[in-house]
């Protein structure tokens, strides 16, 4: 198992420098350079000169290049100037926000997308079974920007407006105006009520997915001798359902945590984007908006290295919950 | 279960704690911790010194919101945004001048100035009652350092034009006095202009900053000193930035602003704007997208417009033989009927161009004769006068050569409202017998072809830029600035050259107001550019909002009298 670990993270190296090599060379051979975004009517060409040194583009391409990555290697991302700070600040500042949308989201996405999963293959062709599908289908297909539009326009504006409600959902930001005038549960009330709208978006698109998967994936499980067995021997059927097939229907969910896993860290751009949570897809599509090249490169960065490690992280989780992963190797 | 107490605990944890600043350099962290602390000292001073006036307009809290981050925080040094600088001359930082609504200048942070008999040297009187929020006077010294801070090329101040016509070095500004700096200048117009967007910085925290590490210093953004109205309390990154009242703000200037605080909020969708200023989550959002315009005010909300200095344009590439005749470029204006075109790309909101000089400006001549609207007959005639008819009836225009009287109109990808103009300029132009293929480039190719004076690979393209209240047309038309970026017609005309190299030099306006009456027959005549017209921008505000005063200057002039409706707070 060690021996598998290591190999596989040792390949992960290689992977990671590749994907910096390409970020570097799709963000400087793309046409226009950053400095060509900065300069406007009255600008001298000394002043113009002056910028492109400031970027480095007096430079040639490989020259820089080597520059980037010798920094890359030693943990020095540059320094984003719209943030007036470095980029690997601005990048862990982004990910406390993003960590609790997301992480809270997946928990609730994977807890409730395993129960109406099972749910589903332990009663399959009834009604419930087919009203869930059709609702997974409806939330999966979904856009999650629009969903997120839907939700607002019910829970903030028309409670708010149009039916004149007492209470509620705050349509965006982490935090309301007054949060730092108020008592520490009144903060927490505060924060909660920020975090209704873009959980609930992400965890309905999320959960309709996990729940599709595990339906399928149990329905093959259930079907199998030893659940049979495990009916036979007299257990009853909660135990056999929860206890025994689903440890084994939940193997190739595994994967799924992998695939999600970078969602964690990149959080959802368009959720964040339309309830303004400050978090890592806001940082980068603010850093794209304000031309801040080292900060894209680093955001960029920074997401494949974690889609690498989250890929990696299922591949060892699979090899210890399945030892056929193990033992093939 | 176990999850759930986890997210509980993760919850809990998350509510009490404060968010950590984050990482940083320890030299960044040493000099905002200690900017902060003397910040919190002379505030908390000033209050018990300056107790709040018993008037029921004090107090509350509004909340603005954008699409966008202050992406240059308070740096005066540094700021090319909008949004950024409005935050620094009104409401963190101050400016030696400030403009009324007929661009007038007036006294700020200068009480007042005096300008030499032969407009040689400009010396001003700064006011001695403004500190800045650490407790420090705001003195000569301030604005020297700042003025030598944006004229050093290393700084890479974005509006070094400012400044052309002003001295550098041993003629650069001097403090006379504690309190009166002087410069020298060579005449020109609108001299005091530069003044008015010139926040002045502390020289007592920047003062020993090398220029060239301005840019990245932690004060933009993390902890900004200011000398305004409003004191910098907190900013989030793409999230908020908050103020608060300055107690100590010079009473002669209206004394501390009547809201307790201001957050400046950022809400990169506009449909969450809109929801948040319907719900009471937001007071006043800035630049309304016309679109969202009647639901705004259906939702009760009020609409505040104003004309921007936002030109739209199309630019005829002069450097091909198509676009040579001054009269082909004429009717193309003509046939173009730019009132539906406010209509249907604006909703209404906004005004036909004329020329570069917006509706709103002094220099502006009203009822200008030959002012060209909509006159397809005439487009026709000029266009059969300059040899261009349709001689074999396919409905497109040729000349004697047989050529088609057909162009590609350019515009950058994703900018819907050029995508509109582009198509209803098809149709428009179509009817009178020229032919028009719209083409959408991506943003960054686009300014390679368009501003690189080897490659100019254009016939038309729809553009824009924003004016300056000290209009300097010469980047856009002058003969000898041809291989400038912004050249982008390729004019060359000497009775407008001549114009575009008086104009700058002129210092009184009565004097001034007949030659930019004629910059403007001649702009014209020689029609480089065919004008569309000046957006409104329109800002929303909250029916608790009380005193908020918008125009061309910005929507936060007035910011130390915006109030709060007591009742509804």
């Amino acid at each position: 198992m060690i021996r598998y670990a290591a190999r596989r993270l040792i390949g992960a190296v290689p992977l990671i420098l590749g994907i910096a090599t390409l970020i570097f060379l799709i963000l400087n051979i793309a046409p226009g350079d950053p400095a060509s975004y900065l300069i406007s009517p009255g600008m001298s060409q000394e002043v113009v000169e002056r910028i492109r040194v400031d970027f480095g583009l007096d430079q040639p391409l490989h020259v820089r290049y080597l520059q980037w990555m010798a920094a890359v290697l030693t943990g020095d991302l540059g320094h984003s100037f719209s943030h007036g700070m470095p980029v690997a600040g601005v990048l862990l500042a982004a990910l406390p926000p993003t960590l609790a949308l997301s992480g809270i989201a997946l928990a609730l996405a994977f807890a409730a997308g395993v129960f109406l999963g099972v749910t589903q293959a332990v009663r399959q062709h009834s009604a419930l079974d087919s009203t869930l599908t059709v609702l997974a289908l409806f939330f999966y297909s979904m856009p999650s920007f629009w969903l997120a539009l839907m939700l607002m326009l019910v829970f903030s504006y028309m409670a708010a407006s149009v039916w004149q409600l007492p209470f509620w959902l705050p349509a965006s930001g982490m935090v309301g105006p007054s949060h730092d005038s108020l008592s520490m549960m009144g903060r927490l009330g505060d924060r909660v009520a920020h975090l209704v709208l873009p959980v609930t978006t992400l965890t309905l698109v999320l959960t309709a997915g996990i729940a599709r998967f595990v339906r399928g994936s149990m329905l093959e499980v259930i079907r199998q001798d030893f659940v049979r067995t495990a009916r036979a021997k007299g257990l009853p059927e909660g135990s056999v359902i929860w206890r025994h097939a689903l440890r084994n229907g939940l193997v190739p969910v595994v994967t799924l945590v992998g695939l999600y896993l970078p969602i964690l860290f990149s959080g959802t751009v368009f959720i964040e984007e339309v309830f303004a949570w400050p978090g890592m897809g806001r940082a980068i599509v603010g850093a794209i908006q304000a031309r801040d090249y080292p900060l894209v490169m680093g955001g960029a960065l920074m997401f494949s290295a974690l889609v690498v490690v989250g890929n990696l992280l299922a591949d060892l989780l699979y090899a210890a919950v399945d030892p056929r992963v193990r033992r093939h190797e | 279960m176990r999850t759930l107490s986890t997210i509980l605990l993760v919850l809990v944890a998350w509510g009490c704690g404060g968010d950590e600043a984050p990482r940083a350099e320890p030299g960044a962290l040493a000099f905002c911790e200690t900017a902060q602390a003397n910040v919190a000292a002379f505030i908390g001073e000033a209050l018990s010194r300056h107790p709040t006036p018993a008037d029921e307009r004090f107090g509350g809290t509004a909340v603005v919101g954008n699409i966008a981050e202050l992406i240059s925080g308070m740096n005066a040094a540094i700021t090319s945004d909008y949004l950024s600088l409005q935050y620094q001359q009104f409401v963190n930082l101050m400016t030696l001048v400030r403009y009324d609504a007929d661009l007038t200048p007036l006294p700020y942070l200068a009480r007042s100035w005096d300008i030499d008999q032969d407009t040689t040297r400009l010396t001003f009187h700064l006011r001695d009652d403004v500190y800045w929020h650490d407790g420090e006077r705001t003195d000569a010294h301030d604005v020297a350092f700042t003025y030598a801070l944006v004229t050093d090329p290393d700084t890479n101040f974005p509006n070094p034009s400012f400044f052309d016509f002003y001295g550098r070095g041993e003629n650069g500004m001097r403090v006379v006095d504690d309190f009166t700096v002087s410069v020298d200048l060579r005449p020109h117009a609108e001299l005091l202009d530069p003044w008015r967007a010139l926040p002045i910085l502390p020289e007592h925290l920047l003062g020993d900053v090398p220029p060239e590490d301005i840019a990245a210093h932690p004060y933009g953004s993390r902890c900004p000193v200011g000398n305004g109205p409003f004191v910098f309390v907190e900013h989030r990154a793409q999230d908020r930035w908050v103020f608060e009242a300055n107690p100590a703000f010079p009473q002669e200037l209206g004394g501390r602003p009547f809201l307790d605080r201001l957050v400046h909020r950022v809400i990169p969708e506009q449909a969450t704007l809109l929801a948040e200023l319907l719900t009471g989550g937001l007071d006043v959002y800035i630049d309304v997208p016309t679109d969202q315009a009647d639901q705004l005010v259906d939702g009760g909300a009020r609409l505040d417009r104003f004309t921007s200095r936002q030109l739209e344009y199309v630019a005829w590439n002069g450097r091909r033989p198509l676009f040579s005749d001054p009269r082909v470029r004429r009717a193309l204006t003509l046939a173009t009927n730019r009132q539906e075109l406010v209509e249907s790309t604006l909703g209404g909101y906004g005004r036909i161009a004329q020329s570069t000089i917006p509706p709103f400006h002094w220099a502006y001549s009203q009822g200008r004769a030959g002012e060209d609207l909509f006159d397809p007959e005439l487009a026709g005639r000029l266009l059969d006068e300059s040899g261009w008819s349709d001689r074999d009836g396919d409905g497109v225009r040729e000349n004697a050569e047989g050529e088609p009287l057909s162009f590609t109109l350019t515009y950058n990808t994703g900018n819907q409202r050029r995508q509109d103009i582009a198509e209803i300029m098809q149709a428009q132009l179509g009817r009178v017998g020229i032919e028009i293929r719209t083409e959408s480039v991506e943003p960054a190719s686009l300014a390679a072809r368009l501003f690189d004076p080897d490659a100019r690979d254009y016939d038309a393209v729809i553009f824009g830029w924003i004016t300056e209240f000290r209009m300097d047309d010469r980047d856009l038309l002058h003969s000898e600035r041809g291989t400038g970026p912004f050249a982008l017609s390729g004019t060359a005309n000497p009775e407008l050259d001549r114009l575009l190299d008086t104009l700058p030099l002129v210092v009184d306006r009565a004097e001034a107001r007949p030659l930019w009456n004629e910059y403007q027959r001649v702009q014209g005549e020689e029609h480089p550019y065919t004008f569309l017209f000046f957006p409104e921008r329109l800002t929303g505000i909250s029916p608790r909002m009380m005193g908020v005063e918008t125009d061309v200057r910005g929507e936060w002039i007035n910011v130390r009298g915006w109030w709060v409706d007591p009742r509804r707070r």
